[in-house]
């Protein structure tokens, strides 16, 4: 049976061999035939007719052989199976744990497989992604920026390189009404060639045609369609209203289509025109010094990327002779940046890609960490089963199959665990979807186990299997058979695999150090953002937004919906005080603009962070005024006024008194009325920014918020409470307003944390399975040292050595263990964390603190890793061990 | 004839192993013999005979090494019966007597 075996296995590898081989057996088969008829007196064509019809076609013959070969092969696949099955059967706690700890390892990679696939590898769900390009311009040689209208328009018309060009402003706001209560949802406004250039295939209807260019037209995503209509097909071909104006449905999106970018959630389109309507602005939009839009460009059929680039420059270099006023010189040799559509955003590719290339990295110690301890099992396995190897290996059984029939068994364990792997992965990113990042735009951030990763799994199953079973495998399959068969201690005697499960455990407490390491910066990094003093107080406030412009509110008409809105709030019971602001703090950076103070020429422009505040703000967010005053009745006809923050002051005004300062932005001059503390602006991890506040009834004309504005509500009791109460306040002013982003502030302060929570969260998780997989290897190696050598300590015990001596001789010996992972791995943490320090807020890559702690911290799991067995060891009972072998 | 198996499944290999139990030969000669000693019953042509060699060589009853013949010095793939082979006819020739018996028991009742 074995040879049978044997021969199917080299059958496989050698196939060409056996093939020529078949082809000459027949072939000589035919010829013998042909002789014989020569023999017998035919013509040499004759015979070989005759030869011919007795053989029949030689093809049908080899291919009645090859039939014979799989279903030998096949037989000799499912014959390993079954036995690996049975043995399986027969230990059937080994199965268990091996497919948990392979399971672990295997989803923690899926999981992270999943982070990486949807925000590096994925494309938007459109016909041929890799030849969708996202075209960026360059300013002063520096990537990346928008188009303006007449420059897309020259890419368009020159560049033959591309079948087409489609151009789209990427945020637009719209106040969707009808079904149901009104709300505002983000879309973008496209060219109308847009979904022909994406090569988007619609769900229900279709995309624009030309003449739709400056029609009220709308295609609607899927989600939105599904959430707001029902999924009502009829849809297509109704109007809805769009900020007030009817737009006539004439498709829906594919689900999962968000718009070509990566992240970005828009949920409808409208063709550019629509913008007039939608979000009028003076900025001239034909302007070539106005960059707002986003490009993306389809290749023309057998155009390399490579082809376009060097299209793209000649264009751009003669765009930049044409027009020299708006291409600064730098430009000429660069113009155009392209990349694949639904690539990271350039910006912050490079901390993506670090930072998921640390969790790939931390996910894969983790899958080594279970691949080490299922070794070791098994290697013990081995051990027990070396007998029976022995025996088989006596009897004539060559390795080959030895080896493969046990590496059939931990493959197909390993199977088990990528099973149970894509299983945990699916709940894993489930959870991981609950985290929101803090941003004034729509963000989708959701992740999903798709399809894409089943290779990913496969082949990390198939891989881990063959590790981990290999050296086990290899161990058993030669045995020493006479020492094998006489019972004698092979694998403890020559110390060759027993050097080498010692080396395993070494690592894997090692890598579980790196784990800890990474671990516990990432928990310090997380307390540290969450107790980062923000300047304001976030308990007891409740936001909630709108957006006037979305409804036709004139500047006038939006200053007085907003103060009835506040006077109706302030009289809710419980509140104590309301207040609008144009952006809540900590939403990822809002407006900003350069500032000098005026009458001091030469200053230069600096970057200030600019919110708008009405009466009321800095009592709401409890931020305490240091010298002069609030905002009070700062109106549009009174001269603009500013209150500015520590920062601001000290930075702008260092020796001098900044109330009754003038500051300037490009022609807008504010009067210094007041100072408050500093607060963080942006992110709660930024270093301290200048903030300017302004108040929101003298600016609200001039400089109106792209994304509405908020009201800031605090409550003396539960923020929740009054939610609905304020809702209806809005409502009772104006039925048609939508109202969006009702949160408590602290909900949205979780929100602000999305990256070292994630970060927390994530590298937590791993650190304590790698730890306790870890934990488990060292307990398991001592434990199988204590049962290997129960002979050798039932003799020392018999000879007078006490068993406290005993244990500690056991626990000596495990804590050497330990340490021998435990040293090298603080020092491969050390070097390795430099690699973290972008994510790390408020601790130093290498935090003495931190590594000192998760040092202790694993000497003390290791040890009562080794202190458990090593009570088994001085438990021993020379009498009874002794005699037992 | 063409195939003895399409008669009795199994008949096609006992006949071979029987065959090769006399000497190692290669395939026209095997055919030969075969059609021979049934007195031209079976007739075995190449598409029955290569897939059951291949088989039985699979199975490790036979065994093939290649050889010139010294007649026509044309190479051909020469089987031989292996010693699990000659167990194996050993096993098959009680079965088939079994067989054989039982038929003709059952078959001179029905007469």
């Amino acid at each position: 049976m074995l040879s049978r075996l044997y021969s199917a296995l080299r059958r496989l590898f050698r196939r060409q061999a056996a093939e020529s081989e078949l082809d000459a057996e027949v072939q000589a088969y035919y010829q013998i035939l042909v002789d014989r008829y020569v023999e017998a007196g035919h013509r040499p064509d004759e015979a070989r007719r005759l030869a011919s019809l007795r053989c029949g076609h030689p093809e049908a013959v080899k291919e009645a052989v090859r039939d014979v070969w799989a279903g030998a092969m096949l037989a000799a696949v499912l014959r390993d199976i079954r036995y690996a099955l049975r043995t399986i059967r027969k230990a059937p706690m080994y199965a268990v744990v091996t497919v948990l700890m392979l399971g672990i390892g295997i989803g923690a990679n899926v999981t992270v497989f999943s982070i990486v696939d949807r925000f590096v590898l994925g494309h938007p769900p459109v016909a041929d992604p890799s030849a969708l390009m996202m075209l960026h311009t360059t300013r002063d040689g520096h990537c990346c920026g928008r188009f303006s209208w007449p420059t897309y328009a020259d890419v368009r018309d020159r560049a033959r390189s591309f079948a087409g060009v489609a151009a789209y402003y990427e945020l637009l706001p719209a106040a969707i009404g009808g079904y149901g209560d009104p709300e505002r949802v983000w879309g973008q406004a496209v060219t109308a060639n847009y979904f022909d250039v994406a090569r988007l295939a619609m769900f229900v209807g279709r995309g624009f045609t030309p003449a739709e260019e400056h029609l009220p037209v709308v295609v609607i995503s899927h989600r939105l369609w599904t959430r707001r209509f029902g999924a009502d097909p009829s849809i297509v071909g109704r109007a809805i209203p769009l900020s007030g104006r009817p737009y006539t449905v004439v498709g829906v999106a594919p689900e999962g289509f968000r718009g070509v970018d990566v992240i970005l959630d828009a949920q409808y389109w409208v063709t550019l025109d629509n913008l007039s309507h939608l979000e009028p602005r003076t900025d001239n939009r034909r302007s070539r010094d106005y960059q707002w839009l986003a490009a993306v460009g389809r290749l023309a059929p057998g155009t390399s990327r490579r082809q376009a680039e060097a299209e793209l420059k000649l264009v751009g270099a003669l765009i930049a002779r044409q027009y020299p006023a708006s291409t600064p010189a730098a430009d000429r040799d660069s113009g155009f940046v392209m990349e694949v559509a639904g690539s990271l955003p350039p910006r912050q590719r490079a901390a993506v890609i670090a930072f998921l290339a640390s969790l790939s990295a931390v996910s894969l110690m983790v899958l080594a960490i279970a691949c080490v301890n299922v070794t070791n099992l098994s290697l013990a396995r081995a051990a027990v089963r070396r007998r029976e190897m022995a025996m088989r290996v006596a009897l004539g059984a060559s390795r080959g199959p030895l080896l493969r029939q046990m590496l059939t068994e931990s493959i197909l364990l390993s199977f088990g665990g990528g099973l149970l792997g894509v299983f945990a992965s699916h709940w894993a990113a489930r959870a991981l979807s609950v985290f929101h990042m803090a941003a004034p735009v729509p963000l989708d951030t959701s992740i999903a186990v798709s399809g894409s990763v089943l290779p990913f799994a496969f082949l990390l199953s198939a891989g881990a299997g063959l590790l981990f079973g290999l050296a086990p495998a290899w161990a058993a399959s030669r045995p020493d058979i006479a020492a094998a068969l006489k019972g004698e201690e092979l694998l403890t005697r020559t110390g060759h695999w027993w050097g080498l499960r010692n080396i395993l455990v070494a690592a894997e407490v090692a890598m579980s150090t790196v784990l800890l390491c990474a671990t516990g910066l990432f928990l310090r990094s997380l307390s540290n953002a969450a107790h980062i003093d923000t300047g304001f107080r976030s308990g007891g406030v409740l936001m909630m937004s709108v957006d006037p412009r979305l409804h036709g509110y004139s500047p006038e008409r939006s200053v007085e919906l907003l103060r009835a809105v506040r006077e109706r709030v302030a009289s809710v019971p419980g509140v104590q005080s309301v207040a609008w602001t144009d952006a809540a703090p900590l939403s990822g950076g809002h407006r900003s603009d350069g500032f000098d103070v005026v009458g001091k020429p030469g200053g230069g422009a600096r970057i200030v962070d600019l919110f708008m505040a009405t009466p009321g703000y800095f009592e709401t967010l409890g931020i305490p005024l240091l010298a002069g005053r609030a905002f009070e009745n700062d109106s549009a006809s009174s001269a603009r006024v500013a209150v500015v923050n520590q920062y601001f002051a000290t930075h702008f005004f260092p020796n001098e008194e900044p109330i009754g300062q003038r500051v300037r932005d490009g022609d807008r001059v504010y009067q210094i009325v007041g100072v408050v503390r500093d607060t963080k602006s942006r992110t709660i991890g930024e270093e301290q920014r200048a903030i300017l506040f302004r108040a929101l009834e003298q600016d609200i004309a001039a400089d109106p918020s792209g994304s509405g504005y908020t009201l800031m509500i605090r409550v003396a009791a539960d923020p929740v409470s009054v939610a609905s109460a304020a809702q209806s306040a809005v409502h009772a002013i104006d039925p048609a307003l939508a109202v969006f982003g009702v949160a408590t502030m602290e909900q949205h302060m979780t929100d602000a944390l999305f990256l070292p929570r994630l970060a927390g969260t994530l590298f937590g998780v791993f650190g304590l399975l790698g730890l306790t997989l870890a934990g488990i290897g060292l307990y398991s190696i001592i434990d199988y040292w204590v049962s290997r050598r129960r002979r050798e300590i039932g003799i020392r015990v018999a000879i007078g050595a006490r068993p406290g001596a005993v244990q500690a001789l056991i626990l000596r010996q495990g804590m050497t263990l330990a340490a021998a992972g435990i040293a090298p791995g603080i020092a491969a943490a050390w070097a390795l964390s430099r690699l973290l320090t972008s994510f790390l807020y408020g601790v130093a890559p290498n935090d003495a603190a931190t590594f000192g702690a998760i040092s202790v911290f694993l000497l003390v799991v290791t040890f009562v890793a080794c202190w458990i067995p090593s009570r088994r060891a001085a438990a021993v009972d020379p009498s009874l061990t002794l005699r037992c072998d | 004839m063409a195939n003895p198996s399409d008669l009795l499944p199994g008949t096609l290999d006992l006949l071979i192993l029987r065959t090769l139990e006399l000497k190692p030969m290669h395939g026209v000669v095997i055919a030969d013999r075969i059609e021979q000693a049934t007195e031209g019953v079976f007739v075995i042509g190449p598409g029955s005979l290569f897939p059951a060699l291949h088989r039985l060589a699979d199975k490790g009853w036979i065994d093939g090494q290649w050889i010139v013949v010294p007649e026509s010095g044309r190479r051909v793939k020469q089987y031989t019966l292996t010693q699990a082979g000659q167990a194996r006819l050993a096993e098959e020739k009680r079965n088939w007597k079994t067989v054989l018996t039982a038929m003709n028991l059952a078959l001179a009742e029905e007469l």
